[in-house]
This record gives C-alpha cells, structure tokens and sequence, in this order.
C-alpha cells in the first residue's frame, strides 16, 4: 500500500474543505471495508485519507414518530442490525443491511459506504430504492437532497462531485399495509458477492388483496440497479391473485441487462432477476399481511 | 534397520494401551492461543521485505528486463533476476517426491526466455521497507512479445497450437516422438482384450468429462526467510512439508553443497501438496547474498498464491464402461488428458491407477497424456490427480448401475477388488478393507434410512488411493525423570506429533503424556521424506515404533548389568521393568538407567508394504431447481485407516478430505479470459466452501489392519478427496435426473443442465 | 526363471507379449538378460544406467526403492509401473 496522510476529522465542513484541497488524491474513510481493500491491491490510489467516523453528525440513527428512518452516514450496518427499531419496521432494508460481510464486517460497513462504493451488486442499494430513500449531500455550496435511484451512474461512480460527500439516508415514512423484501443469490451462504439481487416493496389495501402500488429493483443484472418500472404499472390497483407470478417474473428477465463474468454468467442472472423478484414479492406480500414473523434474518434460497 | 516385512503381532492388537485413544495433540494450546509460530512471523535483526515481480501477460517472449531504475531506488538492497540463477541444470532428479525436472524447476522459479504462465514470476527484490521494495517493483521494465496463451488440453493438442517448449517432444515410455508438441508424454495400462470385452457387454456407457484447475486452498500463504552469512551457511525458515526437500531443491538450483543449508521449519497452516515444491525460498537466498548477508523475508500475498504456486490440474477425460446383464464389468477404457500447467508434471499417473483400481475387469486399457498449458505449473494435491478421474468414472459406473437396475453399493460389491487382485497398472493388491467399507455404509443408519422429499437426491461413490512408505528418520532422548524426547523431522500438518508420539509411547508401554514430540531442522535428524503421500503416520510411525523396541532394549541391557542378571530374566510389565523380586517403574527405571551414562537412540526406516486405502461415500443433496444451487443436506464417509491411531484426527483427514471435495465439485475452479489471464484470484471469488456451507460430515472407521504395520496403520490423509465429486454428480442425477459432466457443478452449470433437459430458453 | 509383465507401450518390443519370463538375480540383470532377446527394450526402461525417471519397479507386489538392485527370485514377479507420488 503506498503512502498517503490521514486526516480524522471530527465536522462535516473540514471534511468538505479537505475534498476540494486535495481534489483527486482524497478519500473519504468510512467503514473503510471496500477503500483498504482497493488501496492494498492497488486498485485505488489516495495521497489524504479524510475518516469521517468522528463526525458527530454522520454517527446519528434516528426513528422518528412521525415514521421513517434517518441513517447517519457513518451508522454501521451492526448498529443497525442490533436496533429493535430497524429490524421491525424495515425488514426489506435489514435483509440488505444484515447480508453484508460478516459480524467483524458489519461492525464498520455503513450503508452510506455500500451506495457510495457503487458496486453493481451492492446489497443494501435496491432495497434503498424501493424504499425511496433519499441522499442528503454536503459540498462547500452547501447541502442537497436526492434520491437514492439514480445515485449511481456507472460501475464505481456516483453523482457526487470531487468535493461533496453523503451526510446521511433518509427513509420516509412507510404507509400501514406495507411489506419488502431483499433477496440475493450466491453460490456460498457466505462470504460471497451477490450473483442477483432483488428488492421489492409493496403497498396493499387494507384487506391485503389487492396492490396498491410496487416497487421492484434489481441488483446486479446492470451496471446500476435497475428499476422494473413495468412491474411497478402492472400491479398497481390490481388484486394480487390476478397477475401471475410467472408474468412478473418475465417482466423483470426482460428488464434485466446482466453480463456474464467470473462471478455467473449472463444467461443465469436474467434467469435470477426472475426468480428472486417472485420470492421477494411473495415475502414483501406476506410481511405487508403481517402472516410472517417481522424479523427475518434467515435464508430465503 | 530393523526387519520391516515382519507382519503384525495379533496377539499386540488387543493390548493396545495409547494407540486409538484420543489425547490432545501437543501443538494444540499454541495453536489455539495464537502462539504457534508459522511462516510469516519469523523475525530476525536487519530483517529485509521481499516482494516479486510477476508476469501480467500468460505467454510471451521476455525481450528484455531493465533493473536499473530499481536498483538507483534508495533503499532498496538488492534485485534479481533469471540472470542471477545458475544454468539451469538439465537434468532431472528424484528429490524423495517423485522425480524432478531442475531446468522447469528452475525456470519457474524465475522465468528465463519465456513467461509461461499469468503470476510467472520474473524478478525479486529485498528492501529495507515493504513500500520500497512495492516501489522497486513498479520500476522494473519488462519488454515482451506477446505470445497466444494456450490454456487448456484440447487447445494444446491442435495440431496448430502454439508450442510452450520448442524442445518438448512427446515421451512414450522411454521413445520420444520426432516433432515437439505440448503433450510431454502418453502412458497406457492394458491388459486382456477390450473389443472382445465391450462385444460380451449388455451395456455399455461411453462419456466426456471436464473438470476445471483447482487450489489446495491452504491459508497460510507461502512464507519463507533466508539469511546466507558471510561464512557461506545458508539458514531457510520456511512452511514447508518437507524441510529435505527444500534443502535439496535450494541445493540443486543453486548449485550449492547441502552441507551449506540448514531448513528450519516453521508450523504450517495448510500444505495439502501444494507446500512441497519451493517457490519463495531460493529467491530469499539469493536477494539475502545480494543484499549483503542481511535475512530476506517473502511471504506471498493470496492473488500470488493463487496465480502463482501449483494448484492441480484441470482435465479432459473420457470413459467408456460395459458391463454384462447381471452387472459384472467386462470392458473398461479410459483417455485421460491432464493440464500440467507451464511444465510437464501433471498426476496422470497417479490419474491412470486410480482409475479402476476399485474394480475387478479382465479387459481394461487406460491412457494418460500429460499436456503443458499456460497456467502455473500444478503440483501435487492430496491423492493427486485422483478426484477427476473418479468423478468420472463413479459417474459412469452410477449410469450403468441404474440401466441395469442395481443398488449402487451392490453394484460395487459385485466388481469389489479384493486381496491378490490388480490395479490397471498390474501391481497386486496386498490385505485391503474395500468390501468392508461397502458393507458399512450398507448398513450405516445414513443408508438405511431413505430420503424423502422433492428435488433430493443419494448418490454414491468409492475411491482408491495406493499411499506411500517413503524414507524416516528420528531420534529419542531419555530422560532421568522417565519422559522421552522426541525428534522428528516429518513436519506436521494433520496432527502427526499426537499420533507419532502415541506410536512411541505404545512400543516403550509408556503414557503419551511422557513422550515429548519435536520438529527438528535439517541439521538435528538425519534424511526424512516430505509429509505427503499420506505417509507420515505409516512411515514416521514405524520409526516412532523403533525407536520405542530399541530405546527398551537398551534399557533392558543396562538394568541388567546393574541388576547383574541376564537381559532375558528382565520382563516389561505396564511400562515397568522386573527382575525376580526386582521391579522399576518406567521413571524409575529411566533414572537408573541415565545415571550410567545418557541415552539417545536413533532409527532410519524405509518401510514397504505401506497398505492401500479405500473409501466410500454418500451424499443426500438437494438442488434448488430455479436457481440450480446445490444443498448438501447429509454427508457420510466410511474409510479404511487398518488402525486409527488417534481416532479423532483420524475423522478430521475425513472430514478435511470430504470439505475440499465438495468444494471442488461445487464451485471452485480457476477463471481465465481469453487473453490467459487469471480473473478469479482471490478467496472471495475462488469459492471454497465456508462452515456455513457444509453439513455435519458423518465419519465410520473401518478397520482392516495393514499387515505392513506393527499396528496395522494405514495411511488416511488423501484417500478421502477422492470421492467426493463422483457422490455428489450422482446425487445430483438422483435429485434432478440430469448428470453433469463438468466440474464443477456449480449453480450456473446446474441450471444449464436442468434448461437443456427440460427445453426452457432464458 | 522369473515373470516379467511388460508395460503396453514397451510390448512393441516383446513381440507383442504382456508377460515374459527372465533370469537374473536382480532387476537389472532382469533387464540385461531381456535386452538380448528382445533389443532396445533396456534402452526404453534405463537412463544413465538407472531406471528412466518416472519410472518404477516392483518385485512379488511391493513397490521397490532399490531400483535396478532389488533382489529377484526365480518364482518372482516383475512389474515396471509408473512412479507416483502423493500430497
């Protein structure tokens, strides 16, 4: 690993001073899970490393009463996990948040890291979709919100600029009958990089019979999540017995553009785009119904 | 030398004290405290960081190698490269561990004409940092022209393939062919007439095979440490699994006298073969006399380990079996196509005996064909080159068990080898436990019990392994407080010190506890073969036991001239002596004894009859039709250990065998672009199966004591990998009704299979 | 006299034979003797006056480490097999 200055900065605003300074020779630290593996293997180069886990500001988790969520940008995935809170209210993001890396892992990977690292299958990204979660950014310009879907352009790259970071996540508020889900494929039930990945989120009625509105979002089967929008028309308004399962898992197939490389290839991930969108909508129907315990932390595959 | 062809006392066997008995090994509450000490943390004053440089491309012509802006880095101690070996030497030695070709030896070591394979390293440097050296590393300029990779059998043996070595020509048994090619050599075992024998068959099933190249997967990296001083001795501390080995290996590249190197060996996390060839510790020599006397220390990063050291070979493999109505096999015929790697040396021919040794047939032809590649040069993975082919062949024999509507076990049983009968190779089986093994999991509870439920599946498979005697020195030390010293120098990657030491504490009639086990360096034990072969219990073991009949004998002679009575009168009893009315205890006995004069005895054992092992395995899998992933739900392994010595790690070989199995049937394999270069290095991405992945795996010890033995130990290291991807194949065939013929069977090959059978289109 | 089995890729030089029988009291002078009926077999088992590498030899079932010194009798069997070697 080459050499570089390390800066632990403890405000959002020397953070930012820092970026624009050290324009491309600066990083931001976080969990530091993805960035030392990259500095290590010399996939990455940095001369200042900023760490940003003495900002008060980044290490807040709040629920507050009004519903949603609001993830500091430094809360680890363990803190999270071990909130009571987290895990009842948004199951479909603590599937993603309690999948990533394991106990020592978890214990300093942040889902703020996870979007920003922009891996095409970065677990807790298409469950921040569905959700609508937002990014709340800080630059020298001052701050802006966006939304989560759209965040990532590209393999590694996202819309922030040289000097701007991610302050925190916001989940807004859910309604009554809703339910989600996050589910993955790897060939390893650990320790192991998502082959696919599918998150969905569903709005029933108050009976549970009928749809009122779907989010479904795809990891790994594109550069950046993918968002099956088809789906998401489909469904709405309609009773949840009347379009088959066999029909929505052809919609997302057709609205999957996976490669094939070292990790599957192209032919099995459309395939899993499918199968993983059906098991994800059954289990996110199941929890909006409340038939199914609100923690799941087990294997779905 | 003691008589080694004696057979075992029957009348011992019953009056075993320590041997199968389950104490703590003597290296555990290091190990598990964290104080072992292994390769990479040797530490010495002046310690300098090695780092090398390797190729990025898989074929290509070195033009030029331009150190110079390197060696003006400051801090940097030392660089080298091809130019600072010796010539290497054309010849081809027997270095205890099959024969060695030095001039490939040495050309792996550092690449001199020619970079062969991606990871081929080509320059070493020493610096007083790791920064610095990682610097030095990036200045070096390497000029190439560029050469298309070769990278599978196939591939290699088109008539126009691009030629590895302009100078190979195929060797067949001692005639070579007139053009060179990429099959360094072809071996056939044949007997009885094959037309004849698949003309008598009512079924016969002839398939393709392919299995991909795999790595041992042990964690500790390679890790070696030199320092060369300026009286010319060389020290080597090194992971290794033979410290001979590694001071013979040095020797020869390096034209040096092996009375100038001293191995030192450290504790080893993980060998499984791969830790025999030398990689690290010739580089370390030479940066340490460049850099000026100063210790070098190397250790590989994973991506180096995977791209560079021997993972084992990948195969293409076709089987062709017939068999007669009531089952019995008349015609068996195997083509075997083993991946080297960049030099010839493949396990074809541990391939070609392992093939249907299991199987009695009186018409049977096997050929091996050891072809070059441009992936890194395979070395030896326990029973190497034993998992293809029988993947392959237990596929085959699964098939025509089924058409002929036989139980799998009864299948086996009817075609069992049994004493006197032949391996392909014609060598006569000696007392084996192969029908025992059979008839243990027939009536194991796992067997018995039947498998219910959809997408599930049983299969079935057995495996033959021929172990290794090989050459063992030790020494025992007696102390006047009764305990034994102990000095070995087969160095211990199962658990050998627990069950070497039990050996010893058997034959003198003493506890465990008193025997005191070392790994000594080369320097303190005289000639001792590597740990492989899954020797060391046997062999070392046969030593231990010497040492324990001549440490007795001695004792015996002493206390009698004290006692002033004849050795005969002196009788053992429960460790003790007894004379008349005269009785010692051991530790009494040990202090008499000592008060003489100090007593050490030594023992070079080079024993034969060193007993074959089988094994036979079952697996309950399911496999997840939409996502093709395969679960094993139920694993049970039934193997011949003649005497498990320390039951317990007896069962841990089982169980480590069966692990790697699984991993290498299910998901591991190595990841190539066309350009030759390796995409998959790393432990995330080359999947080796983790505790989450696999179910409790059932061990049943069979038996059958080895007559070569004195407590009819065989040997148990490698047999146990052998069949573990032909169970899961047929397993598979049973859950899904689809067989896959390519390892491994990972969930993408998986849904392939399923999409073909049932005509889906993705 | 002994029983010699002739490995399939050398019975080009045994006339085709898979079994021969010899005299001599030791794996090379088997060989000596065999190499005057049948010429050039030697020069495909030996190299520098020991057996090729790669090659072994095993005498009545156990796999010899003496090589071309390993006693013979006259009711032995003979067999040049493959050097292997495990991990």
């Amino acid at each position: 690993m080459q050499a570089f200055d390390y800066h632990p900065v403890t405000s959002v605003s020397e953070a930012v001073a820092l970026l624009a300074q050290g324009a491309s020779g600066a990083c931001l630290l976080n969990g530091g899970t993805d960035l030392l593996a990259q500095l290590k293997e010399g996939r990455r180069t940095a001369n200042h490393v900023v760490d940003l886990k003495r900002i008060p500001e980044l290490a807040e988790f709040r629920l507050p009463p009004e519903g949603g969520a609001w993830v500091g940008a430094a809360v680890t995935c363990r803190t999270l996990s071990r909130q009571a809170g987290w895990r009842n209210r948004f199951p479909g993001l603590h599937d993603a948040t309690h999948l990533i890396g394991g106990v020592q892992i978890q214990g300093r990977a942040t889902v703020a890291g996870n979007l920003c690292n922009a891996s095409p299958a970065a677990d807790s990204v298409p469950a921040l979709v569905v959700h609508g979660a937002r990014v709340h950014l800080a630059g020298p310009a001052g701050r802006r919100i966006v939304p989560v879907a759209g965040f990532c352009i590209a393999p590694g790259r996202t819309i922030l600029a040289r000097d701007e970071m991610v302050v925190a996540i916001e989940i807004p508020p859910l309604p009554a009958e809703f339910g989600a889900a996050y589910l993955r494929f790897t060939p390893r039930n650990e320790m192991d990089i998502a082959v696919a990945g599918a998150a969905v989120a569903v709005d029933l009625d108050g009976e549970g019979s009928h749809y009122r509105s779907v989010r479904v979002a795809l990891g790994a089967v594109g550069p950046t999540v993918i968002e099956v929008e088809r789906i998401t028309a489909r469904l709405a308004g309609r009773p949840v017995a009347e379009v088959s399962f066999d029909e929505i898992a052809a919609l997302a197939r057709a609205a999957a553009r996976p490669i094939t490389d070292m990790r599957g290839t192209s032919a099995q991930r459309q395939h899993l785009a499918g199968v993983l969108t059906v098991r994800a909508l059954r289990l996110a129907i199941s929890r909006a119904r409340r038939t199914q315990a609100a923690s799941p932390t087990g294997d779905y595959l | 030398m003691p008589s080694l062809s004696a057979s075992p006392d029957g009348s011992v066997a019953p009056a075993l004290r320590v041997v199968g008995t389950r104490p703590v090994r003597p290296d555990g509450i290091d190990k598990v405290t964290g104080r072992a000490l292994y390769g990479a943390d040797i530490t010495l004053p002046g310690l300098l960081t090695g780092r090398v440089l390797r190729s990025p491309l898989a074929h290509a012509r070195i033009v030029r190698v331009d150190t110079s802006a390197a060696r003006a880095l400051p801090g940097l101690k030392a660089v080298v490269t091809a130019a600072d070996l010796p010539p290497a030497p054309d010849r081809i030695e027997d270095l205890g561990e099959g024969a060695i070709d030095l001039r490939y030896l040495s050309d792996n070591l550092l690449a001199r004409e020619k970079v062969l394979y991606h990871g081929h390293a080509i320059a070493a440097v020493a610096a007083s940092t790791p920064e610095i050296a990682e610097q030095a590393l990036a200045l070096i300029r390497v000029e190439f022209e560029p050469l298309p990779p070769v990278m599978t059998a196939s591939a290699a043996m088109k008539p126009d393939a691009p030629l590895l070595h302009a100078g190979l020509k195929t060797d067949r048994m001692g005639q070579r062919d007139a053009a060179p090619s990429n099959v360094a050599s072809q071996l056939r075992h044949e007997r009885g007439n094959l037309d004849d024998g698949f003309r008598r068959a009512a079924v016969v099933i002839d398939r393709r095979f392919r299995t991909e190249t795999v790595h041992q997967g042990y964690i500790e990296p390679q890790a070696s440490t030199a320092h060369v001083q300026a009286d010319g001795q060389i020290t080597i501390w090194t992971s290794t699994q033979g410290t001979f080995a590694v001071r013979s290996q040095v020797a020869e590249v390096l034209g040096l006298p092996v009375s100038r190197i001293k191995v030192v060996p450290t504790e080893i996390g993980g060998g499984f073969g791969g830790k025999i060839s030398v990689y690290l510790e010739p580089l370390a020599v030479l940066l340490s006399r460049h850099a000026g006397f100063v210790p070098v220390r190397l250790v590989m990063s994973r991506t180096e380990v995977l791209t560079s050291t021997g993972p084992t070979s990948g195969s293409d493999l076709r089987i062709r079996i017939g068999a007669d109505t009531s089952g019995k096999l008349v015609a068996m015929q195997a083509e075997l196509y083993y991946e080297a790697g960049a030099y010839p040396g493949s396990p074809v021919g541990a391939a070609a005996v392992v093939s249907f040794a299991p199987y009695v047939c009186e018409a049977m032809r096997v050929d091996g064909y050891d072809v070059v590649v441009n992936r890194p040069r395979a070395s030896a993975y326990r029973a190497p080159g034993g998992t293809n082919v029988a993947f392959a062949v237990e596929s085959v024999i699964d098939e025509l068990a089924e058409s002929l509507d036989l139980d799998p076990i009864e299948m086996r049983l009817i075609n069992a080898v049994r004493e006197g009968d032949r391996r392909p190779d014609n060598l006569p089986l000696a007392r084996i436990g192969y029908v025992e093994c059979l008839q243990a999991l027939r009536q194991s509870e796992h067997y018995r019990t039947p498998l219910t439920g959809r997408h599930r599946g049983r299969g079935v498979a057995c495996g033959y392994w021929g172990n290794w005697g090989g050459q063992s020195s030790a020494t025992a030390i007696l102390n006047p407080d009764g305990s034994v010293s102990f000095n070995v120098a087969s160095t211990d990657i199962g658990g050998s010190r627990a069950s070497l030491a039990m050996q010893l504490a058997e034959s003198l009639g003493i506890d465990y506890a008193q025997v005191k086990p070392r790994i000594g360096d080369t320097d303190s034990v005289s000639y001792n073969d590597v740990t492989g072969g899954s020797r060391t219990t046997f062999a070392t073991g046969w030593a231990a036991y010497d040492l324990g009949q001549k440490l007795a004998a001695e004792m015996t002679a002493r206390l009698a001239q004290r006692w002033e009575v004849a050795p005969e009168s002196i009788l053992r009893a429960g460790g003790g002596f007894a004379s008349g009315d005269r009785r010692v205890d051991f530790a009494e006995a040990s202090k008499l004894v000592c008060e003489d004069a100090p007593l050490m005895v030594s023992t070079t054992v080079h024993p034969k009859g060193y007993g074959a092992a089988f094994s036979v395995q079952c697996a309950d899998v399911e496999v997840d039709p939409d996502t093709g992933k395969v679960t094993v739900l139920r694993y049970t392994i039934v193997q011949d250990a003649g005497k498990a010595v320390h039951p317990s790690y007896v069962e841990g070989q089982m169980q480590g065998g069966v692990a790697q199995g699984i991993g290498w049937a299910l998901n591991e394999e190595y990841v190539y672009n066309e350009k030759g270069e390796l995409l998959n290095g790393s432990l995330l991405d080359y999947r080796m199966p983790t505790a989450c992945d696999l179910p409790m795996i059932d061990t049943i010890i069979v038996e059958v004591p080895n007559p070569g033995h004195p407590y009819g130990v065989r040997g148990v290291g490698e047999v146990n990998i052998i069949p573990p991807a032909g169970t899961l194949a047929n397993a598979i065939h049973r859950a899904t009704g689809v067989r896959l013929t390519a390892l491994p069977m990972s969930p993408p090959r998986v849904l392939a299979a399923l999409w073909e059978k049932s005509g889906y289109r993705p | 006299m002994c029983k010699v089995l002739i490995p399939a890729l050398l019975r080009s030089q045994t006339e085709g034979k898979a079994e021969v029988e010899a005299e001599g009291t030791t794996v090379g002078e088997v060989i000596r003797h065999l190499d005057v009926r049948f010429p050039g077999l030697a020069e495909r088992l030996l190299q520098d006056q020991r057996l090729r590498p790669g090659l072994g030899v095993a005498v009545d079932g156990e796999i010899s480490h003496r090589g071309l010194r390993e006693p013979v009798r006259p009711t032995s069997e003979v067999i040049f097999i493959a050097a292997v070697s495990g991990g």
